[in-house]
């Protein structure tokens, strides 16, 4: 019954035979034209003159990695960085994880509200930040007008321009946006502890927060070690909000790392400079990655 | 239709070695059974025939050409597989035709062969629906239909009852007889149930720990097993193992009690004398003798298991627990002491550091 | 009061209080794209305009060039979804079922999820620049292609290896080549997991800024880089901005609520069922 051998039967048997190399070739090339070789191409940049301020790729040793280690904003962008990652993420958990405990026995309109709480995280963050903004901006947002009418006295904030308000209010945008992320996660995993061991645990007399505390969080933790991760490890990128809020200010007080080297490279132009910046930062994650999803990994979640 | 030789088939999974060195040859139109316990490779043997697995070592012919390096599709082999993998997608029609299409017959003539194949396993009234409208016996004729539509050289069957409740097991196991008999392809069907392997058989080859442990006819595996493992395997309830000393005088059982072999036998296992042996006996050549007179062993009832015709009584002989299938009136009750006479036409002797059953 | 009402009530409040806190800006953001500009510094604020008015959403649209923005949006993201839907299914399915090169290969794909953009997109930003791919279409498409491959990947990934692929060596066994089984059975029965895929994929693509903000200017710009003319001092153009950010946020709330069952996988890349 088979067919006489033509062209196309060798060509398809080819095809069967590096079947698994075939299907991936397309993936892999593209990244390794749109990822690998970029960075392979700035290894070169970082160590020339590549600059739009000033002429020609001259060799010039490790200077582009002394001018960004001597500058102050550079460490001061660092530490706005780890600060604002550490209170978002914090907040987040904590958040997400009341949230979840509250939705995870079932309720009249649960699957409603479960709809409206995960919205934000469908919304650019551009668009997160121009919410925050207008409600918080002087004069136009509401926000003084109520808290003064609260609180009794004429509350004249400059959310945007005033530290230490321009952090809080880029945390509430982020917490905003990404506590549903924390919830989505961790009501999977607390909907997937077998009930039996609550059962159990009550028959030894064991309830409410010790329960909390004995069975669910050890339970969960696989799960929290896997939303924490994956969170920080997007929260170190902060760069959106910070554009469309503060725009970095008041002067360079709430650059981020990713904003500190946007602007080091496209509105100063120097961008050799801020290629040694961006690998020096990408070091800097890949250790926190590899500390990271090494402990998730021994976590195991299912 | 075409014959089968498998030569030096080894398969490894990484570091795991799951068929040892298989040497088979299946004759054009023989139904082949390969049977074993779990996991002992016959599933990854019969994906090797298939093409579904590589041969780590070793060769695989179909109607004389060597297959190794060949496709599934260009084999031209059909499979049943455990849990039918019919397309969900696709109606009963589509199903048995999905072979025919992906070959690009012509329609009209896809469609008269569904039919035929239809009619054959009387699905044909329920050819429009899908998979998941089907019960699990229909969905199986489904299955079987997808295979013998494609008219291919070699069927291959895995565990394909298991999932069938006890009733329609039997049904589609005379219907795949029937279908063979019809067909006259080769087929090399899987289980790991002995009671399939015996019915459906030309041949049984009984695996274990992905090597041949014997293979033959049903009947020759059954009278006369090569090993411990063979035996133990085949015949339903499983014969009976009893430790024991080959004597000048006879078998002698852990209690002293003595069965005196006929003077053939005692000639045939006199090297043997002075060993000990594991003395084996079906369940049906196990029967109630009278308190006097033949050679006989007494012992007490400890367990009786009505199954209607027959009844399985349970005893020990040196200390051994020991079953007979008995007549209903002869059963007895437990604490009953009773005479055995065990049927000497058909004992097995086994040596029991290699399992090995003596005088073969 | 016993404990159940005690714990119902805590519930309520925390419920409530973060409904509360999720749609005051949304409020705010839809109640100023349809406020008169002469509202805009009422004291106490206009909470709901008497007389709505559409004029924002005009302005943004045809001043702004909100609609040139929306319109590269929809082919950019539609275009970088369908490449990273087609490549990323075609890569899963080798992974989930030949486990090809290994663990190694699956996992520097995960690594590209984790990458900090600023340190790709500088590179990427000279190249373009040197090849003539900035500010165009093409080469925002193919940017966004490689970044959503790796969650495109893992969750197919994922979702193959919830298949039995008995189903697939059936058809190979009935005469498929690897590529028919692949066509005509695995893929249409994991439709569902690619087309969730896929709509993550669009959500990401629709919502990026970054590498929008610097690979594209005048022409391929998309949607969010739109929001640039609103910020700092060039006037209050409160109302464009909300106006164009709710025709930005709609179409992208209503696709993830399409597809929220398979929202945990989406956020986990496949590490989570859900
Ligand atoms: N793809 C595989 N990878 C690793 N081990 C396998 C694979 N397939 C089967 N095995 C192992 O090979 C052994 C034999 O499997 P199989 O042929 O399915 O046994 P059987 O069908 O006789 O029950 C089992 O121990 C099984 O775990
Ligand atoms: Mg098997």
């Amino acid at each position: 019954m088979s067919a006489p051998a033509t062209r196309f039967d060798a060509l398809s048997e080819w095809s069967d035979r590096h079947f698994k190399w075939l299907l991936v070739a397309p993936a892999v090339l593209l990244i390794l034209a749109l990822s690998v070789y970029p960075l392979l191409f700035s290894v070169w940049v970082l160590f020339v003159n590549y600059d739009f301020t000033v002429p020609g790729h001259g060799f010039v040793g490790l200077r582009n990695f002394t001018r960004v280690l001597a500058d102050p904003v550079a460490r001061w962008s660092l530490w706005v960085t780890i600060l604002l990652s550490t209170i978002n993420v914090t907040i987040e958990f904590l958040l997400g994880l009341a949230l979840a405990l509250a939705m995870v026995k079932s309720f009249r309109g649960r699957g409603l509200i479960m709809s409206l709480l995960i919205i934000p995280l469908f919304i650019s963050p551009v668009i997160v930040g121009q919410a925050w903004a207008l409600l918080l901006q002087r004069p136009f947002g509401p926000t003084n007008y109520v808290l003064s009418q609260i609180l009794g006295f004429e509350v004249t904030i400059g959310w945007l321009t005033q530290a230490p308000w321009n952090f809080i209010a880029l945390v509430l945008a982020d917490v905003w946006q990404w506590t549903p992320f924390m919830f989505v996660i961790l009501l999977a995993g607390l909907t997937a502890i077998p009930p039996n061991l609550y059962e159990a645990a009550e028959l030894d007399g064991v309830d409410g927060w010790r329960a909390f505390w004995w069975i669910t969080l050890p339970q969960l933790g696989p799960m929290i070690m896997l939303a924490i991760t994956f969170r920080i490890l997007d929260a170190v990128r902060l760069f959106d909000t910070i554009f469309v809020m503060t725009g970095g200010g008041p002067g360079t007080n709430t650059y981020s790392s990713s904003f500190y080297l946007y602007t080091l490279g496209f509105t100063q132009f120097h961008l050799s400079e801020a290629t040694a910046g961006a690998w020096m930062f990408l070091v800097i994650t890949a250790i926190l990655i590899t500390f990271l999803v090494r402990r998730l990994l021994k976590a195991e979640p299912t | 239709m075409a014959h089968v030789t498998i030569k030096g088939l080894h398969k490894h999974f990484g570091a795991v070695h799951v068929v040892k060195g298989i040497d088979l040859a299946i004759a054009d139109g023989e139904f082949t059974v390969l049977v074993g316990p779990s996991g002992c490779g016959k599933s990854t043997l019969l994906r090797t025939v298939a093409g579904l697995e590589q041969a780590s070592e070793g060769t695989i012919e179909i109607g004389g050409k060597v297959v190794n390096d060949t496709r599934p599709r260009d084999r031209d082999v059909a499979m049943v597989f455990q849990d039918y993998a019919l397309y969900p997608h696709m109606t009963v029609a589509q199903n048995i035709g999905f072979g025919l299409r992906a070959r690009n017959f012509p329609r009209p003539e896809i469609e008269t062969r569904v039919k035929r194949a239809a009619k054959m396993l009387n699905i044909d009234q329920l050819l429009d629906r899908l998979p998941r409208q089907l019960s699990g016996g229909q969905r199986q004729r489904v299955a079987i239909g997808r295979a013998i539509v494609r008219n291919p050289q070699i069927f291959l069957f895995d565990e394909p009852l298991s999932n069938l409740d006890a009733q329609l097991r039997d049904e589609m196991r005379s219907e795949i007889k029937r279908l063979h008999q019809e067909l006259g392809a080769t087929m090399i069907y899987v289980t790991h149930d002995q009671i399939e392997a015996m019915t459906l058989a030309d041949r049984i080859v009984l695996m274990n720990a992905g090597q041949i442990e014997q293979s033959g006819t049903p009947l020759e595996l059954y009278e006369k097993p090569r090993t411990r493992f063979v035996a133990g395997f085949l015949g339903s309830p499983k014969i009976n193992f009893i430790k024991a000393r080959l004597e000048n005088a006879g078998i002698v059982f852990a209690d002293g009690q003595t069965l005196k072999l006929p003077a053939v036998d005692a000639q045939r296992y006199a090297a043997h004398a002075g060993k000990p042996v594991i003395f084996g006996i079906r369940p049906q050549h196990i029967d109630r003798a009278p308190m006097t007179g033949s050679p006989h062993i007494k012992s007490t009832v400890d367990l009786v298991q009505p199954t209607g015709a027959r009844t399985y009584v349970t005893f020990t002989i040196g200390g051994e627990p020991v079953m007979a299938e008995l007549d209903a009136h002869d059963a007895g009750k437990p604490g009953d002491e009773i005479a055995i006479a065990l049927d000497l036409a058909h004992f097995l002797l086994i040596a029991p550091e290699n399992g090995n059953v003596l005088g073969r | 009061m016993s404990l159940i009402t005690r714990a119902n009530i805590a519930r309520t409040l925390l419920l409530g209080f973060f409904l509360l806190f999720t749609f005051v800006p949304l409020y705010w953001m839809f109640i100023t794209s349809i406020k008169p500009s002469d509202d805009y510094l009422a004291v106490p604020p206009v909470w709901f305009p008497a007389e709505p008015t559409m004029l924002h959403y005009t302005a943004a649209l045809f001043a702004y060039r909100g609609l040139d923005g929306l319109i590269n949006s929809v082919i950019i993201s539609a275009a970088a979804t369908l490449l990273s839907t087609v490549l990323g299914t075609l890569m899963a399915y080798s992974l989930a079922r030949f486990n090809t090169g290994g663990q190694h290969l699956s996992f520097w794909v995960l690594s590209q999820r984790f990458l900090p953009p600023i340190a790709i997109v500088l590179p990427i930003f000279l190249i373009y620049r040197a090849v003539g791919l900035h500010d165009t279409h093409f080469g925002l498409i193919i940017a966004y292609t490689v970044f959503t491959l790796p969650v495109t990947v893992w969750m197919m990934f994922a979702y193959f290896r919830q298949m039995p692929k008995s189903l697939e060596e059936a058809a190979l066994v009935d005469g498929c080549t690897r590529w028919q089984s692949l066509w005509r059975v695995a893929i249409p029965l994991a439709m569902p997991g690619i087309v969730a895929a896929a709509v993550f994929a669009f959500i990401a693509c629709w919502t990026e800024f970054f590498f929008a903000l610097i690979l594209t200017s005048q022409t391929a710009f998309t949607l969010p880089t739109v929001f640039r003319a609103f910020l700092g001092f060039q006037g209050a153009q409160y109302g464009e901005a909300s106006a164009l950010a709710m025709v930005s946020l709609v179409p992208s709330i209503i696709l993830g609520i399409l597809v929220q069952r398979h929202l945990v996988r989406g956020l986990t890349l496949g590490a989570v069922r859900g």
